[in-house]
């Protein structure tokens, strides 16, 4: 496997905060994996860093490319959408494609257009006339007709309804992702990614806390539901978190054989949103 | 890199209409107020036809000179719109993007922010510029064109008034002319306008004109000199192109009239490219807009306000 982005003691500081805190991390191709933190973790900043649109300390390396100074290399091998109102709304459909056919070298504008066709989007119809889920229908057009390596998605479903989200992650699976591009994505709904991600990193504080591939984690961690004595038992094993649920007590376990807990009352693989709040909450405790 | 800027300058012109449309507008004023004002004319029948007469027996000196002083005039109007426009453009340019945030689009694309600063530095010294000139001609045929029909129906010979006189090959040489070398004498301006624009978090009008009001009296009042004073005057005044004819003043003085009839009018005869090209204040202007140029090409990538 071939890293397709290596981070080595990244920092980037804004003033005296230290959005991004000496991070390493290595992102493979063909993964799809999925950055999450709380707000002002550092996630925007790290993905910024990325993407070569902000400087940053350390070393770091996309697609084998320094991405602040070979930004625009790096630009015809990666998409991301930053933002999803970030379209211009003077513009056109159709000034768009012309403008993305013209500058993209790997743009394929039958294919965006085809993805066009599906939606009710009128080639002449102004970014500014489209309701706010026709906008992120016609940026994931354009971005994902681009033939990339790597796909950047920050937030990509903000403040779009469920149905929308539930259609754009199934058509990134089914459309986009073919197993040789690498997708890194950013979001705060970490349920509706869950099953769709092959690895996981959580940020907190500009640290990463938690960098796993998904089968990975039900070796590494596991979460007991329990009551009174049993729950005081388990106690002893040093639960990372700790959490209350209809009267019973969860505990979140790092590194702890599920042998270990037989017994002790229901055992099972945290979800991803609940281990976040396990790692994130549990080290500040 | 001539690739995305014919991509980029295509982008410039579907953003900024008005780059088009202001001139447009003009040239349909100029040609209305052209019918309307012969229709007015009219009025005063018998006096009109005598002038026509007149004008039969004039030389063709003065029928070609008063038809120069014609376009010239219309001509005037286009270059005062095309320095406005090209103030508001430049000052916009590098702002709207990050007012409404599309600037994270623009920047997702594979293309420099060097790249996309020289598009829209072009479009201000270059396509403009090209934009109203093309303009200007057409308005010219037309205004000639109504002027020749209102005359014929007076009984007039149109192509002996008018088409045989009118020096419009020399004219609009020298207009082009003039209108290149005006935003490239003036570019310290713009490229100050393109840094302010890429710079500032609001109101980029008041920021880009505050110091070329403030510097000039604060140099005045506390050292007691006046460089920066005549720096900005002498270049809004006198340009090196005219022979020495002060350009803003060029309709109002009797004198150039004369010498415009005297010069067998010939526009171009008055403009003296290589007293342009050859004096160090075009340079230093261009040097010095190439500077903030160079600045708003590094806030452009280094900030970081997303």
């Amino acid at each position: 496997m071939t890293s397709l982005v290596s981070a080595r003691n990244v920092s980037k500081n804004f003033g005296a905060i230290r959005a991004v805190d000496d991070v390493s991390f290595e992102i493979e191709q063909g993964r799809i994996t999925g950055l999450i933190g709380p707000n002002g973790a550092g996630k925007t900043t790290l993905l910024k860093a990325v993407l070569g649109l902000t400087e940053c300390q350390g070393s770091l390396s996309v697609l084998g490319l320094d991405p602040f100074r070979q930004r625009k290399e790096l630009l015809q091998n990666i998409c991301f959408i930053a933002d999803v109102a970030v379209l211009p709304r003077w513009i056109r459909v159709s000034q768009l494609l012309d403008f993305i056919e013209h500058i993209h070298p790997k743009f394929s504008r039958s294919r965006a257009e085809n993805m066009l066709g599906e939606t009710k989007i009128p080639s002449t119809a102004k970014v500014r006339e489209l309701s706010k889920g026709m906008v992120t229908q016609l940026h994931l057009s354009i971005i994902t007709a681009i033939d990339a390596k790597l796909l950047v998605l920050d937030e990509p479903t903000l403040g779009l309804d469920i149905i929308f989200r539930k259609e754009f992650y199934g058509n990134l699976l089914s459309d986009y992702f073919d197993g040789e591009r690498t997708i890194l994505i950013t979001t705060h709904q970490v349920e509706e990614i869950e099953n769709l991600l092959t690895d996981v990193m959580f940020i907190n504080d500009g640290k990463i806390v938690l960098d796993a591939g998904m089968d990975e984690l039900p070796e590494k961690y596991v979460e007991l539901m329990a009551s009174g004595e049993q729950a005081d038992r388990a106690r002893h094993l040093n639960p990372i978190f700790e959490r209350d649920v209809f009267g019973k007590k969860v505990l979140t376990f790092e590194g702890v054989g599920r042998e270990q807990l037989q017994g002790l009352g229901e055992v099972r693989t945290p979800a991803i949103a609940d281990l976040f709040v396990a790692k994130v909450k549990g080290a500040t405790a | 890199m001539i690739g995305n800027q014919v991509a980029l300058i295509r982008r410039e012109l579907w953003e900024h209409r008005s780059i088009y449309v202001t001139p447009l507008v003009i040239g349909l004023i100029v040609a209305v107020m052209s019918v309307t004002g012969q229709v007015a004319i009219s009025a005063m029948d018998h006096a009109v036809d005598i002038a026509i007469l007149g004008a039969s027996n004039l030389g063709a000196h003065e029928r070609a000179a008063a038809i120069n002083v014609l376009m010239i005039s219309i001509a005037s109007l286009f270059v005062l719109a095309m320095w406005v426009l090209t103030v508001f453009y430049s000052l916009d340019s590098l702002y709207a993007e990050r007012k409404d945030r599309s600037i994270l689009f623009w920047r997702s694309v594979p293309v420099t922010d060097a790249e996309t600063v020289v598009s829209k530095l072009s479009v201000a010294l270059l396509v403009i510029p090209l934009v109203t000139f093309a303009v200007i001609a057409a308005t010219h045929l037309l205004v000639l064109l109504i002027s020749s029909v209102w005359v014929g129906i007076r009984g007039g010979n149109a192509w002996h008034l008018i088409w045989s006189a009118a020096p419009l090959l020399d004219n609009w040489a020298a207009t082009l002319i003039f209108v290149l070398a005006l935003p490239l004498w003036l570019s310290p301006f713009v490229g100050w306008f393109l840094l302010v624009s890429a710079y500032t978090k609001r109101s980029p009008l008041l920021i880009a004109f505050l110091p070329i009001i403030l510097l000039p009296m604060l140099e005045r009042s506390l050292i007691g000199s006046s460089v920066f004073a005549e720096a900005i005057f002498i270049r809004t005044g006198k340009m090196p192109l005219l022979d020495g004819i002060n350009a803003g003043e060029f309709l109002q003085g009797e004198e150039n009239l004369h010498k415009l009839t005297e010069s067998g009018i010939s526009l171009m005869s008055m403009i003296d490219l290589g007293a342009f090209l050859s004096s160090s204040g075009l340079w230093l202007g261009i040097l010095a807009c190439g500077l903030f140029t160079t600045a708003a090409i590094y806030v452009r990538r280094y900030r970081d306000d997303s």
